[in-house]
């Protein structure tokens, strides 16, 4: 037995290191990224290999994942390398977004307001909500004006400016604590309403990945690793056109019916539209200004929405503002570079707004009419001026009910 | 056979009954093994561990994760720091409860008490190295312990942390005196404590008249046996280390709440007495006199030469009963603050 002792021990020994080896070789192969931007490696891909590359502006072998995700680099245990990850799944949210997507060479800090695209987003009413806070407590005696002073959430400054955020606590009137339980769950910090209808992401994923018809509680969804400029109405409808604010009980009523003819049942049966607002999609004509922000706080909607018929119809005494690119950087090549929907060139003349936002979507043919790319589908449309066409419409009565009056389609 | 260099590390003979495993429990050698270990390992991390608050989650989540056998290395690390603790309290526990205490092993007694005391810290350096969400409360916890010292307090804190606030400085002062400072001690004391073992005259045993056999075994059965004890306990420790790793955590993110308001486990007790009541007497005061007494025990109770060798002398019977209940409310207290309330 004694003689044995030893050699046993030794085996002992043997089979402990062997079993380390075999651990060892159980543990996966890590997966090197060194991103280009970053410079440092990142481990991420050895889990998270199969993740489609989110849009051909981020490409996965310069942004790598850490620079918008956070996250610990190195480690290969899923708690620990999640535990620093900014905003779970969704970097973009706008209590993070600034360290997701911000800095000067991204999305903050740039010279021209255009690309200042966090601070613009955080001082929109798609961010605030500002303008139905405002109209809300104005209405209920809870402030003297009309102007935006709250916001519905908590946000980061914008440049330096934020609005304090409407505190159901200290509310004293039932309307506005009801205003605020009850209908703050469209602004894009909010996390959307139950069911597939609102399904959307917070911050820029809200409108920039697409969501809609997935359900995203769903466990075996597709994992939905995308940003987009071609915006679909699908994803606007996320939290537009979803049903009516009951003022007098403070309730959000969703709409009943699930709207799958854009024609006949997407509008509610008192809307009047022309063709193009159903033919079209919303980012066709609603322009990032409008819709993702301008830098102001506005007050209200109508204040921050500016686009109207004759911004591409012009009126019977003028043609629309249009523009001819000449700089070969021009913001309208760049933003078609981002979504090819058109094949915009140096000499082509396109469509402008009052403000100068270009519409890099149109462009203007040799015989006086025009063309424009859906954003989303790609489609082509052509469209005339109204100057010189039997409309009879004053030039200084332009609103869309006027508009509507003649060309409204019938369902 | 000629004896080689590390028979010549031992005594050529020793007498037989006290050199049997359920005597000694091999607990020193066990000890002292794992030591060993200890610094091989720790220096062989040394080459990745980078000390700075930002630096130091990463390097130590590229051993765990990257290197090579390097999640191993770390384990080995950490599992021979915290058998260390218990091996080296049942080898105090040995030397009480078998009044070896007694002169001439009183000096001796004192300086593997004090080798004890030093463990305790390594310990909890090593602990803190880690700067990770699972280590803060304790870190935070631990200093401030320091803070409420009369008198000295507020100066061994900012010796601690090195600053007024736990940082960088902190860090760099918890490796150095980890890699450095506590080891180089420690080295010390165990090559001195070992050296007095031997001429103290090895393991406490009766005089001659008194022994049950005049046995002794040789230097080579002795070196067989440890290296038997020695290659059992390396395949215990790769085994554990190679199926259960040591904990880690994601990095202290500053603000955020705490993850683990714990404690590491030897010193558990000390929390639960932190809860009771002012944090110099519980925090400090009560386990300095708990050490206090345990190093006052070779006045208390000195065993008679005749009762050495075997367990529980009758004239250490105070002696064992204070260290009883020193023990049992160190375990009792720990699982007080360890079980949920």
């Amino acid at each position: 037995m004694k003689s044995l002792a030893f050699p046993l021990a030794c085996l002992a020994l043997l089979a402990a290191l062997l079993g380390a080896a075999w651990q060892q070789s159980r543990t996966p192969k890590p997966v090197a990224l060194i991103p280009t931007l970053t410079g440092q490696v990142e481990y991420c891909l050895t889990c998270h290999g199969d993740v489609p590359e989110i849009s051909p502006s981020h490409p996965v072998k310069t942004f790598g994942c850490v620079i918008c995700h956070g996250g610990e680099r190195l480690a290969l245990d899923k708690t620990i390398a999640h535990s620093t990850m900014r905003g779970g799944a969704n970097p973009s949210d706008l209590q993070f977004v600034e360290a997701s997507c911000g800095g000067t060479n991204c999305h903050s800090g740039a010279a021209d307001l255009h690309n200042d695209h966090i601070p613009r987003v955080l001082s929109s009413l798609q961010a605030t909500y500002a303008g139905a806070v405002a109209n809300v407590l104005y209405t209920f005696g809870a402030q003297n004006d009309l102007l935006a002073h709250l916001s519905a959430a908590p946000l980061p400054p914008s440049n330096g400016k934020s609005l304090p955020a409407l505190n159901p606590s200290t509310e004293t009137s039932p309307q506005v604590l009801a205003f605020a339980q009850n209908c703050l769950n469209c602004h894009l910090q909010a996390q959307p309403r139950p069911g597939v209808e609102y399904s959307r992401f917070t911050g820029c994923s809200a409108c920039h990945t697409p969501t809609a018809g997935i359900d995203l509680a769903s466990t075996n969804r597709p994992v939905i690793h995308k940003l987009t400029t071609a915006i679909s109405y699908t994803q606007c409808n996320t939290c537009h056109n979803r049903g009516n604010y009951d003022l007098v009980k403070m309730q959000f009523v969703p709409r009943q019916d699930h709207p799958a003819d854009r024609l006949n049942d997407y509008y509610q049966p008192i809307a009047q539209f022309t063709r193009c607002e159903w033919t079209l999609d919303c980012i066709d004509c609603h322009t990032s200004g409008e819709a993702m922000g301008d830098g102001l706080f506005h007050n209200t909607k109508k204040e921050a929405q500016y686009v109207r018929c004759q911004t591409c119809h012009g009126t019977i005494d003028q043609l629309p503002l249009t523009k001819t690119i000449t700089d070969p950087d021009d913001l309208a090549l760049r933003l078609s570079f981002l979504n090819p929907v058109i094949d915009l060139k140096v000499g082509d003349t396109i469509l402008v707004t009052d403000k100068g936002e270009p519409l890099w979507n149109t462009r203007m043919l040799p015989d006086g009419t025009y063309e424009l790319f859906d954003k989303a589908t790609g489609q082509r449309f052509t469209f005339r001026p109204v100057k010189g066409s039997a409309c009879q419409q004053k030039a200084d009565e332009q609103s869309s009910a006027a508009c509507h009056a003649c060309h409204s389609v019938e369902r | 056979m000629r004896p080689s260099f590390f028979h010549h590390l031992h005594p050529p003979t020793i007498p037989s009954p006290q050199a049997r495993w359920r005597y000694t429990l091999g607990a020193g050698g066990m000890a002292f093994f794992l030591t060993l270990v200890l610094i091989l390992t720790g220096a062989l991390e040394a080459f990745y561990y980078l000390p700075s608050p930002q630096e130091a989650p990463q390097s130590i989540q590229t051993i765990t994760y990257l290197v090579p056998y390097g999640a191993l290395l770390r384990n080995l690390h950490f599992w021979s720091a915290q058998l260390l603790v218990l091996v080296s309290g049942l080898h105090l526990l040995r030397v009480i409860f078998t009044g070896a205490y007694t002169p001439p092993r009183r000096f001796n007694y004192w300086l593997g008490l004090a080798a004890f005391v030093l463990i305790l810290f390594l310990d909890f350096t090593g602990y803190a190295l880690r700067w990770d969400s699972g280590v803060h409360w304790a870190l935070v916890a631990g200093t401030n312990l320091l803070k409420k010292i009369p008198f000295i307090g507020q100066a061994l804190y900012i010796a601690a942390v090195g600053g007024s606030q736990i940082g960088n400085a902190t860090l760099v002062r918890f490796y150095g005196w980890h890699i450095f400072g506590l080891t180089l001690m420690i080295v010390i004391l165990i090559a001195w404590h070992i050296f007095r073992v031997r001429r103290d005259g090895g393991v406490a045993v009766p005089p001659p008249d008194r022994r049950q056999s005049p046995e002794r075994i040789s230097r080579f059965e002795l070196v067989r046996r440890e290296a038997l004890a020695a290659l059992l306990l390396g395949a215990g420790l790769v085994l554990l280390s190679a199926f259960v790793p040591a904990p880690i955590g994601g990095p202290i993110i500053p603000g955020a709440s705490v993850v683990e308001a714990r404690a590491p486990w030897f010193f558990l007790w000390v929390q639960q007495l932190l809860k009771w009541g002012d944090p110099f007497i519980f925090g400090a005061l009560i386990p300095l006199l708990a050490l206090a007494l345990l190093a006052a025990v070779p006045y208390i109770a000195p065993v008679k030469p005749e009762e050495l060798g075997s367990w529980l002398p009758p004239s250490g019977r105070l002696a064992q009963a204070i260290t009883a209940v020193i023990g049992l409310a160190i375990v009792i207290l720990s699982l007080m603050a360890w079980l949920p309330v």
